[in-house]
């Protein structure tokens, strides 16, 4: 249904456009404030990067009072067509599962949005289509390029952002969706999300094919499995190197057993659907890099970890009846132990998150509890393993951070046997 | 004298015969309904047993969280296993009735009839009762772990006044639907809810105040909790 309307609306406010090269895609909702940046900035980056190339620019709309859609036209000037559909009208409707969260930009039904720019870029044949956030206050001309020429020139069908973030800021992300996910799909892919992305117009099509938009695979927020799907697809995968990432948040995402639930939960899922996929992959190899070279932020975002390993030891107390359904009693036998250690010699050890983690993508699959009860009640132990982490590390350098999360990776593929035998025979 | 004796002997003699012999096919009867009533029963708690493993059915109430809420009630077999007892006993039951009411005893006449008046409400009433303490159970796991993520200390309170709360509820609409002293029922359950409602107002406004203070004041405010300014993804 999305589609249709979507294409519908669009070629109502196309009436000379055939196919295009390019399509800068922009979700939106009351971003009027920043947009105008983020759309003349991209503009400037693809009129001087592509010269050549045609262009169209998709504004989906979730319904802004503010002028948006106009602040994008005047921005986008006469020289370069520009559309305007409502992801959220006319027929559109968006999963109401998912109608509660909102991902970083603000945007009700970012699925949908997403959906819709896929549509209008498959129908106008465009080859490259660029998804910008619209409150990204850190985005330069320079990333059209960075975003869009693997997939122009060298045949990427994804471009996947690579931000330089403060030290410990998406621990979530390293700690288990990037680990977990290298050592499934055997792609050294940081697995970042939001602010920019580069699609080829087949991946675009790879997913409107796909059953990703309703039911259970719709439930967690896009920007947790575009990578995950395009990588187990078999796709072209890359990496772009942008920068630092400086994002007006209207939602940091929500508390973070909602945020856990969504991001974890959706590779849990994956790993279902793409068993036949991660169980014959072995270790992991880089993928191709655009953009200066990754160094690690020196910036430190302050951590209260005495409220994390409190949380921890609650839930030692508290969720045990829980954790004994899901973790297997090796793993158990080991979180209880350290809901003793005193705080100064807390370490919570990798192989244990590692086969924590497992017990839990196993106890997912085999639906041993309700599922988003179980995704939740791995938070406390997220906190602990989090808490250990910035221990070990918050004397070091940067690089030792990034080292310790290597490790943490390695420690992932080299257990995948342990997931592998408990997933067959569970 | 005698022959008057003899005639009473011989009277009481065929009568009683007479109601032996009446009584014995029912008595037979019932013994036979009995005997065919304990063969059905096991064949049907076999065939039952049967599919159950077929379907995965154990697996499926792991999965639906009945196991977990039965184990914690202190119900540790199988669930399948207590559906095929359920429905072994529910066939004998029906036999033994039927066997029972071909008595034809003038106590047991109406058995049948008043057995097959009152099944409807047991069957709702189960249901209700399986109902409520899923729902008892749901509800009292996610207030937990909400709670513990939110670092509540009486998380654990918390999460068991849910869980009794609704088991509460649940046992006197059972008691309502079985018709067991429906008044009491009702005005048991409202005195009680009542007064836990009155007990935590009076509790929270003499004992908690500056604490529903603080707590509304930051909520109005927006004043956050200290909290860790990192974005975790």
């Amino acid at each position: 249904m999305t589609h249709e309307v979507a294409w519908r609306q669009a070629r109502e406010q196309l009436h000379d456009v055939g196919s295009t090269d390019i399509l800068v895609g922009i979700p939106t909702f009351n971003d009027a404030k920043t947009v105008e940046h983020v759309v003349k900035t991209a503009v400037e980056g693809v009129s001087r990067s592509f010269p050549h190339a045609s262009v169209v620019v998709v504004n989906a709309d979730a319904g802004s009072q503010d002028g948006t859609p106009e602040a994008i036209k005047q921005a986008v000037g006469e020289a370069i067509p520009t559309v305007s559909v409502q992801h959220l009208a006319g027929g559109m409707t968006a999963n109401p599962f998912t109608l509660h969260r909102l991902s970083e930009t603000g945007v009700p039904g970012r699925e949908q949005a997403f959906q819709a720019v896929f549509t209008i870029a498959a129908e106008l044949g465009s080859k490259a289509c660029v998804i910008l956030d619209a409150n990204v206050r850190s985005i330069r001309a320079e990333w059209m390029e960075l975003l869009l020429q693997p997939v122009l020139e060298k045949k990427a069908d994804l471009v996947a952002p690579l931000y330089c973030r403060p030290r410990y800021e998406g621990s979530l992300t390293n700690s288990v969706v990037y680990p977990l996910s290298r050592a499934l799909y055997g792609k050294q892919l940081r697995w970042q999300t939001g602010g920019g992305y580069g699609f080829s117009g087949e991946l675009a099509g790879v997913y409107l094919a796909k059953d990703l938009w309703g039911g259970e695979a719709a439930r967690p927020w896009i920007d947790s499995w575009l990578a995950t799907v395009a990588v187990a697809e078999g796709c072209d995968v890359w990496q772009a190197s942008l920068g630092a990432k400086i994002q007006d948040s209207k939602q940091s995402g929500g508390e973070l057993a909602v945020v856990l639930a969504q991001t974890v939960g959706a590779v849990f899922h994956f790993m279902e659907v793409y068993q036949d996929v991660w169980e014959s992959v072995g270790a992991s190899t880089p993928v191709p890099m655009t953009g200066p070279a990754y160094e690690p932020s020196t910036e430190t975002m302050p951590m209260n970890i005495e409220r994390m390993i409190h949380g921890f030891r609650q839930g030692v107390r508290d969720l045990l009846p829980i954790w004994e359904i899901i973790l297997s009693p090796e793993t158990l036998a080991g979180v209880l132990a350290l809901g003793l250690v005193e705080e100064e010699e807390f370490h919570f050890p990798v192989s244990l998150w590692v086969q924590t983690v497992y017990d839990c993508a196993v106890a997912f699959r085999a639906k041993v509890l309700h599922r988003e009860h179980l995704l939740k009640s791995l938070a406390p132990l997220y906190l602990g393993r989090t808490a250990s982490f910035v221990l070990e590390t918050r004397d070091g350098r940067p690089e030792d951070v990034e080292d310790a999360v290597e490790t943490l990776c390695g420690t992932f593929e080299s257990m995948k046997p342990y997931l592998i035998e408990r997933w067959r025979f569970q | 004298m005698s022959e008057m004796w003899q005639q009473a002997m011989v009277e009481a003699f065929r009568e009683t015969t007479k109601r032996v012999a009446l009584f014995l096919p029912k008595l037979l009867a019932l013994l036979t309904f009995i005997l065919v009533g304990l063969i059905t029963a096991q064949v049907i708690r076999f065939l039952v047993l049967r599919i159950l493993k077929a379907v995965r059915f154990d697996q499926l109430c792991e999965r639906m969280s009945i196991t977990p809420a039965l184990a914690k009630a202190g119900i540790t077999k199988p669930v399948s296993d207590l559906v095929g007892r359920l429905s072994f006993w529910v066939v004998f039951l029906l036999f033994a009735f039927m066997g029972i009411d071909a008595l034809d005893l003038p106590a047991t006449a109406k058995l049948m009839s008043a057995i097959i008046g009152v099944l409807p409400h047991v069957f709702a009433a189960t249901v209700l009762l399986l109902f409520g303490l899923l729902l008892a159970n749901f509800f009292g796991e996610a207030a937990l772990i909400a709670a513990v993520n939110a670092q509540i200390q009486e998380a654990r309170l918390i999460a068991n006044l849910i869980r009794w709360g609704i088991v509460i509820f649940t046992v006197a609409m059972v008691l309502t639907q079985l018709g067991i002293a429906t008044e009491i029922v009702v005005a048991a359950f409202s005195i009680t809810f009542g007064g836990i409602v009155l007990a935590l107002a009076i509790a929270l406004g003499l004992g908690g105040r500056n604490i529903a203070k603080d707590a509304l004041e930051r909520r109005l405010r927006q004043k956050k909790p200290d909290k860790d300014e990192v974005s975790h993804i």
